[in-house]
């Protein structure tokens, strides 16, 4: 590859963006989108040190003045729409990560457009022209290093790296840009004198192992000496279908997860029906109020798209973690399916217990029930039958789809069939 | 303590106390198997918390007393020993194993760390014959799950019949029903089939004595004791899981079968069933794997009933045509969404019940 046609395109403070779209009255104001946390800010808000995943009460510490909206998710899918509509002029090849960020390879599409500059700001001006937001586009030969170059040239700006600049680029940067560098690491790090990327890919593979285990240091070696091999896939066939969701940070108790979670599954498992599929592996995320998370999964005999039977087992987990962190503040709750099968025979089970395990009679009746569900909201759409909790817990926790305050590693999403419609678990491994 | 006996004698009874061991205990000393020499007796005992097993053997004592050694370093120590005489001596916090030239020294475990197991009260035993109850228990074993996430269904029932007793077992997925008739057995318990696959290799077969306490099973024979405690949970209620009547009838040749499907599982992967289209004259069997290929046989046989055609999981059904105890297998079925059952032609002791795959 002699080009940088590897595009990483991402919106400006997306959700901050689209509410001063939708309000014209917020523009130029410091202006926050979430309650309890702050979601994304406008770079206004963001002057007064205001930052995604602050609490509220901190935010307006520092910026008294803190404007505060409440999130609206069918705009924001709107908005998606139109700009992955953008991106699909300039190439077929669009690997959306979020709601409001890709993956474009335009190697192919230069002789149409011009060179990757010239794409990159025909894609910024038409997206600020047709929806009035802002995106930061980079330009490489490779993924991670496109994407940490997007973040550089944040906010409303635009950087190319052409071949053989990489590291000229890439090394004087401070390692926080490193994918999967976050504070901990990062802390680590700066206690054995390594404050950029070049001291990484300077520092012998053996030292990192020593200082971040093998794992982490292998792929961090690797990403500082631009190694990075993975292609743009627009058609990745699902690992794994998963959503989750961001609550407020305070004690949970299983009740008022178990509607979260059901919440959650109802969409999953909605959209392993459609595809035909059926999961045997439940993962659970949990993430405390510290940001620290774990997770736990379990896999089943036998796989199952039911809803319930995803619920009863995701309850299961989670029950787990909670016993298991008895004191913790919880505020994020995702659930994952994997071990994803397309039509596959189903073993049906006796009737030994109660449990909606995949192919028993409780779980056929279970399925009886998601198809009835899935026909009714095929004819009359999403909202006309919900199960009694989901209303609840709604209440409870952030519209899905806000992902500012994710970790790089909870945004990475599936493509949906019309484009990123939730935000997912990473499967973006090929 | 000091005592000799036979190389072999020796390496038998650490072999079968150690098959109680577990692999991963969380406490360390029960790496370790206790033995215990009074009289001119040596018993070892290993456990690990849930099945316990003790072993006999007469031996040749110069000093009573008790020392816990590891279980499978001893057991393999003794084994690899010269045949002959060999001496087991515990000595200031050692204990030297001692063949014909070979001597071994293995760090003593602490005595008073041991769990102080007594045995189960076996005064209600009922004597039954060993080696016919390991063979029922294999019958029906198959059917056992080994998810630990579901002990009840990790168990097999023993449950009182009018004219014997009855062992059950089921993972959901089958069932497997054994009467051995002319035991007068009382009430009912689930016992982990973990333990229940041992017996033979612990305490070996012969005339058992087999007691069934509210916490703990017992069986007992002149080889050794294996108790284990019982599963405290409610069995499913099988017999409202078991079919009235079938309205079609397969039968096939054992061997022919066992082989057939065999082939059949070459070609499916665990999730890929094998389909029986049977008419009469036999069946076809058939396993279609998209990415790999398929296989297809025809198999003659018997068949009284309409055209139909059933998938099973191949790893089910080998389990239940082995199980059989007959060289003629019965497959009834009814639908191809309803379990099937599978017996032998002349075998009325025997149940084995099988839930199909759907397409």
């Amino acid at each position: 590859m002699d080009v940088p046609g590897i595009l990483h395109a991402d919106l400006d403070a997306f959700y901050a963006a689209v509410a001063v779209l939708e309000d014209p009255s917020l523009a130029g104001k410091p202006v926050a989108v979430g309650s309890g946390v702050v979601l994304s800010c406008t770079y206004e808000a963001r002057e007064f040190g205001v930052r995604g995943g602050m609490r509220v009460v901190d935010a307006r510490a520092r910026c008294p003045q803190l404007i505060l909206v409440d999130g609206t998710f069918g705009a924001y899918s709107n908005y998606s729409k139109t700009v992955f509509g953008i991106f699909e002029r300039y190439t077929p090849l669009v690997e959306p990560l979020s709601i409001d960020e890709a993956f474009l390879d335009v190697t192919g599409s230069i002789h149409l457009f011009g060179s990757p500059r010239e794409i990159c700001d025909r894609i910024r001006n038409d997206v600020r022209t047709e929806t009035g937001l802002a995106v930061s586009v980079g330009a490489t030969t490779r993924k991670f290093l496109s994407k940490i170059a997007s973040q550089v040239a944040k906010p409303d700006g635009v950087i190319v790296v052409e071949p053989g600049g990489e590291d000229a680029f890439l090394h004087p940067l401070p390692v926080s840009y490193l994918w999967g560098v976050g504070p901990v690491t990062k802390k680590k790090l700066n206690t054995f004198g390594i404050q950029t990327i070049g001291d990484i890919a300077n520092t012998p593979d053996d030292s990192l192992v020593a200082m971040l285990g093998s794992g982490a240091a292998g792929h961090m070696g690797a990403l500082a000496r631009n190694q990075d091999p993975r292609a743009i896939s627009r058609t990745r066939k699902a690992k794994s279908i998963g959503a989750q969701s961001a609550v407020r940070s305070q004690r949970r108790d299983l009740d008022d997860i178990v509607p979260i979670l059901h919440r959650l599954t109802d969409r999953v498992a909605a959209r392993l029906r459609k595809k035909d599929m059926a999961a045997r592996t439940v993962t659970i995320r949990i993430r405390f109020g510290d940001l620290s998370a774990v997770t736990r999964s379990a896999t089943m005999q036998t796989p199952t798209a039911s809803t319930q039977a995803i619920v009863d087992l995701a309850t299961k987990l989670v029950k787990k973690v909670l016993d298991e962190f008895p004191k913790h503040e919880i505020s994020l709750v995702g659930i994952s399916t994997s071990g994803l099968g397309v039509d596959e025979p189903l073993q049906l089970a006796l009737g030994v217990d109660d449990i909606a395990l995949g192919g028993s009679p409780k779980e056929l009746e279970y399925e009886a029930l998601d198809s009835s569900v899935d026909e009714l909201r095929r004819k009359f759409g999403r909202d006309a039958i919900s199960h009694g909790s989901d209303l609840l817990s709604e209440r409870s926790s952030f519209g899905d789809g806000l992902s500012e305050v994710m970790t790089p590693d909870e945004r990475l999403v599936e493509a949906g069939d019309g484009g990123p419609q939730y935000i997912d678990f990473d499967d973006d491994e090929t | 303590m000091r005592i000799r006996a036979e190389r072999d004698d020796l390496a038998d009874v650490l072999v079968r106390a150690s098959r109680a061991v577990g692999t991963r205990s969380p406490l360390p000393i029960l790496q370790g198997v206790l033995c215990d020499v009074v009289g001119g007796k040596l018993t070892v005992t290993g456990t690990d918390n849930e099945v316990t097993v003790r072993t006999y053997l007469d031996v040749e004592v110069t000093e009573e007393g008790k020392t816990v050694i590891p279980a499978k370093l001893a057991a393999e120590a003794v084994r690899k020993l010269p045949p002959g005489a060999v001496t087991l001596a515990s000595v200031d916090g050692e204990v030297e194993i001692i063949g014909s030239g070979p001597r071994f020294k293995l760090r003593e475990m602490m005595v008073d760390d041991y769990p102080k197991i007594s045995d189960a009260d076996t005064t209600d035993a009922v004597s039954v014959d060993g080696t016919g109850l390991i063979k029922a228990l294999a019958q029906v074993g198959v059917a056992a799950s080994g998810d630990d996430a579901r002990p009840t269904l990790t168990g097999v029932l023993f449950e009182a019949v009018d004219d014997g007793l009855r062992l059950v077992a089921t993972d959901s997925y089958r069932l497997a029903v054994k009467d051995v008739p002319g035991v007068s057995a009382e009430g009912s318990k689930l016992v982990p089939y973990r333990a229940l696959r041992e017996l033979g290799r612990t305490v070996g077969a012969g005339t058992m004595q087999v007691a069934l306490g509210e916490r703990e099973a017992a069986f007992v024979t002149d080889h050794g004791r294996l108790t284990v405690r019982v599963i405290d949970s409610t069995f499913p209620n099988y017999r409202q899981l078991l079919p009235e009547g079938h309205a079609n009838r397969l039968t096939l040749d054992k061997g022919a079968l066992l082989e057939a499907v065999g082939r059949a599982a070459l070609v499916a992967e665990d999730h890929i069933p094998v389909r029986l289209a049977m008419h009469s004259g036999g069946v076809e069997l058939s396993v279609i794997r998209q990415e790999v290929g398929e296989a297809t046989e025809l198999l003659e046989g018997e068949y009284i009933g309409e055209d139909m055609t059933i998938a099973f999981n191949t790893r089910y059904l080998t389990d239940g045509v082995n199980a059989v105890n007959d060289e003629a297998v019965v497959i009834e079925t009814s639908d191809p969404l309803k379990p099937g059952l599978l017996h032998g032609a002349d075998e009325n002791d025997f149940r084995y019940l099988l839930m199909p795959v759907r397409l």
